[in-house]
């Protein structure tokens, strides 16, 4: 079922995960944070987006859950069930809404996945300040070297996830329900479950993810965990890198980390305005992506 | 022996009645046509059997148990599948993967993703479409990919086969070949069919009964010869004169 | 109680209804003829407040006169976007849902490019100035000269478009186009021309609507969304293409914000509108836009 040329690269990954915080210096290790935390989070979409075709541009409201669980349990409970509630909940979440948000097609889907993070955003906000706590100070942060433990293992998790489900059977009724859900249904695919199943798994990762960004600054904002530009970013990266593939994800992430290092620092806005050009790009002159011009030129050469 | 009934079936769209209380059953292992002008109703009884709307009022039963309202997958997997008049096919898979997958889901699912491609393979042979197999479905001619629809439904394993207009857009050539491969399907796989069909020619030949709709109304049911020779029938088509 | 039967929060419901009812026919007039979502309309208005607050802090220039300036910039803006973009993605052709997707996402980073780019010419801080400072009352009720202008030119406006869409060829022609794109071509409406036509009225008049905002409102690079979303409400709820619909909607909901709002807190308005823009879009009969698709 995996394919077998995963295994050295799988073995390769565990000794990185154990190795690298003793080999990079503080600022290394915080890029190979944000490598780890876009790879994971960009990998979980095109499980969901890229297989069924239901783009979603709200995927930050998954993130935001599960920032937001670890935060009400910091303290209370180990790292590890945080962590691990947030991602359930965030999966949770998705099923509970999967069934009326998932009869909504095309654009208006796109669009109301947006409305969705952006309500959940406000709901939270209002919520705490009911609850009186308008920031939140977190103590007793775990290092960076255990943030990029946990991260690199949701990269793995994640990618090894898409792996998994592209070539089940499973990923075969995503991809009919992505070229015509219709027939899909007349010939037998389960329809309603499977984009149900698919998006509840798409969250889980993500829920996971924001527990650990949350941790990485001393105090708790929503409006930075529910952040939408966080979902522009996944989509310009599964755009850049294409979507048919584990690699894309990859590929995308590892661009978006470069270009962020580069700039995020110093003129976030501009980042910003690169980011949405490189959007419109992408989506006018190269839908499928790097990878897919990449093939589309291995294919013309004979 | 009745395989499915369908009973009392109405069908309202907001002022439109597309059908009004049309009953017939279906026999086990027999070729059923229906016949109707444009607007008959047809394609919409087509997509209440499958599934895919739900009728105002009136109940499907196939095998003695009820199948209205539940979801076209379900209804597949009891063992109806449709084809659809302007063809679905799974454009960017190829021709193998779109019977493949049909062949994974459906009635009988294959146990591995082996299986389920030999069998796709198996039914791709015999409608000549084998050669074919990893082209992208989307590039096929018309004719092919009507054939690649009846052969996607058939990896279902149906035992009740919907044919919506196989024949629309085939030349008279494709038609006699189509009518003989649909017959032939008919004796290898044990299959029921029903079948709704504009060209004349193909459902009189192809059908052992045929029912009659017009403007939604069941009008009558019976043999080719019955049907062609029935004054209502030739009013419904022809006009008062025709008769 | 008193505060929620009074004049003046109805005079404040029926401001906001005008601006709404402007930013939801110009709204109606863009996604009627293309039926892309062009998420980014709300953030034209953004930028003619960004005009008008040039003009008036570096020139003087008072906001009601530069009011057309205002909408030719926006309406420009809204031509290089249809000749540089949508015009290619349109003629790229393929099956409509992708069409429909793929102009949303380009919508969206066109939105992010503009917010981005006024954010780095002028700063994210909000800004505003004050132009009449007068009151006037009418009937007890107080009502600052600012807002009442919006009102009047937002109605003037409105019964502009209303008069040409109804009475002039061109506007009939855009109607029709709304209505049933196929039986408008076989009619012999110049779809190009006329799709045109409505660009420019539908963006020029987000720039007039953000105009007048900015005589009241403080304004962000930012501010656009909202201001989108309510749009999009407004048109959903008044039915698509249908521009007394839109007002009316427009008026319905500007009612509820104002008394919403009163009746509990302003911090609560935002999460009323996304509830119901969700609720709107979830609870939608699927029949309303495929039959509205299906007349491309």
């Amino acid at each position: 079922m995996i394919d077998r040329r995963i295994a050295a690269p799988g073995l390769a990954w565990v000794l990185v995960i154990a190795g690298l915080p003793f080999m990079l210096e503080p600022y290394g290790l915080s890029v190979a944070i944000t490598l780890c935390m876009w790879i994971a989070l960009t990998q979980s979409w095109v499980l969901f987006s890229g297989l069924t075709g239901y783009i979603s541009l709200g995927h930050v409201v998954f993130v935001g859950i599960g920032a937001y669980v670890a935060v009400l349990t910091w303290k209370i409970l180990p790292l590890w069930a945080a962590l691990f509630s947030g991602g359930c909940i965030a999966s949770l979440f998705a099923i509970l809404i999967a069934l009326p948000v998932l009869r909504v097609r095309g654009p208006y889907f796109v669009v109301l996945t947006f409305g969705i993070a952006e309500l959940m955003r406000h709901v939270i906000l209002n919520a705490e300040r009911a609850l009186g706590a308008s920031s939140r100070l977190l103590m007793g942060l775990p290092d960076n070297a255990v943030l990029f433990r946990w991260m690199a293992i949701f990269a793995l998790v994640a990618t090894a996830l898409t792996l998994i489900v592209k070539p089940s059977r499973f990923g075969v009724g995503l991809n009919a329900i992505r070229e015509d859900e219709t027939a899909a249904q007349t010939i037998g695919v389960p329809v309603v479950r499977y984009k149900a199943l698919a998006y509840g798994l798409s969250a889980f990762v993500p829920g996971m993810v924001g527990g650990i960004l949350v941790l990485r600054s001393t105090y708790f904002e929503v409006g930075q965990v529910f952040n939408p530009m966080l979902s522009l970013s996944i989509i310009v990266m599964a755009i850049i890198g294409g979507s048919d593939d584990a690699r894309g994800p990859l590929l995308g992430a590892a661009f978006l980390t470069l270009v962020q290092e580069l700039l995020w620092a110093r003129a976030p806005q501009l980042y910003l305005v690169l980011l949405g050009l490189l959007l419109i790009g992408f989506v006018m002159f190269a839908p499928k992506g790097l990878l897919g011009l990449w093939t589309r030129r291995k294919a013309a050469d004979p | 022996m009745t395989l499915l009934a369908v009973s009392r079936i109405s069908k309202r769209f907001g002022g439109l009645q597309a059908l009004a209380d049309v009953s017939f059953d279906v026999a086990e292992g027999e070729i059923l046509g229906i016949m109707g002008a444009n607007g008959a109703g047809k394609t919409t009884l087509f997509a209440i059997i499958s599934g895919h709307i739900a009728p105002s009022t009136g109940q499907i039963v196939f095998e003695d148990r009820l199948i209205t309202g539940l979801s076209p997958d379900r209804i597949c997997r009891r063992g109806i599948v449709r084809t659809f008049q302007i063809v679905r096919p799974f454009r960017a898979e190829t021709v193998l993967g779109n019977v493949t997958t049909a062949a994974l889901y459906g009635r009988t699912p294959a146990a591995s993703r082996k299986e389920a491609t030999a069998r796709a393979h198996a039914i791709l042979t015999e409608f000549g479409l084998a050669p074919q197999s990893t082209k992208p479905a989307g590039a096929l001619t018309l004719s092919d990919q009507k054939k690649l629809e009846v052969a996607r439904a058939l990896a279902a394993a149906p035992k009740v086969l919907l044919l919506d207009e196989v024949m629309a857009g085939l030349t008279p050539a494709e038609v006699a070949q189509m009518v003989a491969l649909i017959r032939e399907i008919r004796q290898r796989y044990t299959l029921t069919l029903v079948v709704v069909e504009h060209v004349m020619r193909a459902l009189v030949d192809l059908s052992e009964r045929i029912v009659v709709l017009h403007h939604g109304r069941f009008v009558m049911a019976g043999s080719p010869e019955a049907v062609a020779c029935d004054p209502r029938v030739l009013t419904a088509y022809y006009g008062e004169a025709g008769a | 109680m008193t505060t929620l039967l009074s004049g003046q929060l109805l005079f404040s419901a029926l401001v906001l209804a005008a601006l709404y009812a402007l930013l939801a026919v110009g709204l109606n007039l863009v996604y009627g003829t293309m039926r892309l979502l062009n998420i980014a309309h709300g953030d034209l208005a953004m930028i003619g407040a960004y005009v008008a607050y040039g003009a008036f802090t570096l020139f003087g220039v008072p906001p009601l006169v530069i009011l057309p300036v205002a909408a030719a910039i926006a309406a420009l803006i809204g031509h290089v976007l249809y000749r540089g973009l949508f015009k290619r993605l349109i003629d790229q052709g393929g099956p409509i849902e992708r069409l429909e997707s793929n102009s949303l996402l380009v919508f969206f980073g066109v939105s992010i490019v503009m917010q981005n780019l006024m954010a780095l010419a002028f700063t994210a801080t909000p800004r505003a100035y004050n132009f009449w400072r007068d009151v006037v009352e009418v009937g007890g009720v107080r009502m600052s000269v600012n807002r009442l202008s919006i009102l009047i030119v937002s109605a003037a406006a409105l019964i502009a478009i209303l008069l040409f869409l109804k009475r002039t060829v061109h506007g009939m022609a855009i109607k029709a186009l709304i209505q049933n794109r196929k039986a408008a071509q076989i009619v012999g409406v110049d779809v190009e021309r006329t799709q045109r036509l409505a660009f420019h009225i539908g963006f020029g008049s987000a720039g007039v609507a953000g105009a007048l905002l900015s005589m009241t409102e403080q304004i962000t690079p930012f501010m656009g969304f909202p201001f989108t979303v309510t749009a999009f409400l407004v048109i959903i709820l008044g039915q698509l293409g249908n521009i007394w619909g839109s007002i009316i909607g427009a008026i319905a909901l500007a009612v509820v914000q104002t008394y919403g709002v009163a009746l509990t807190s302003s911090t609560y308005s935002s999460v009323l509108l996304y509830g119901l823009f969700v609720l709107t879009i979830v609870l939608l009969p699927q029949g309303l836009l495929r039959g509205l698709r299906s007349a491309r």
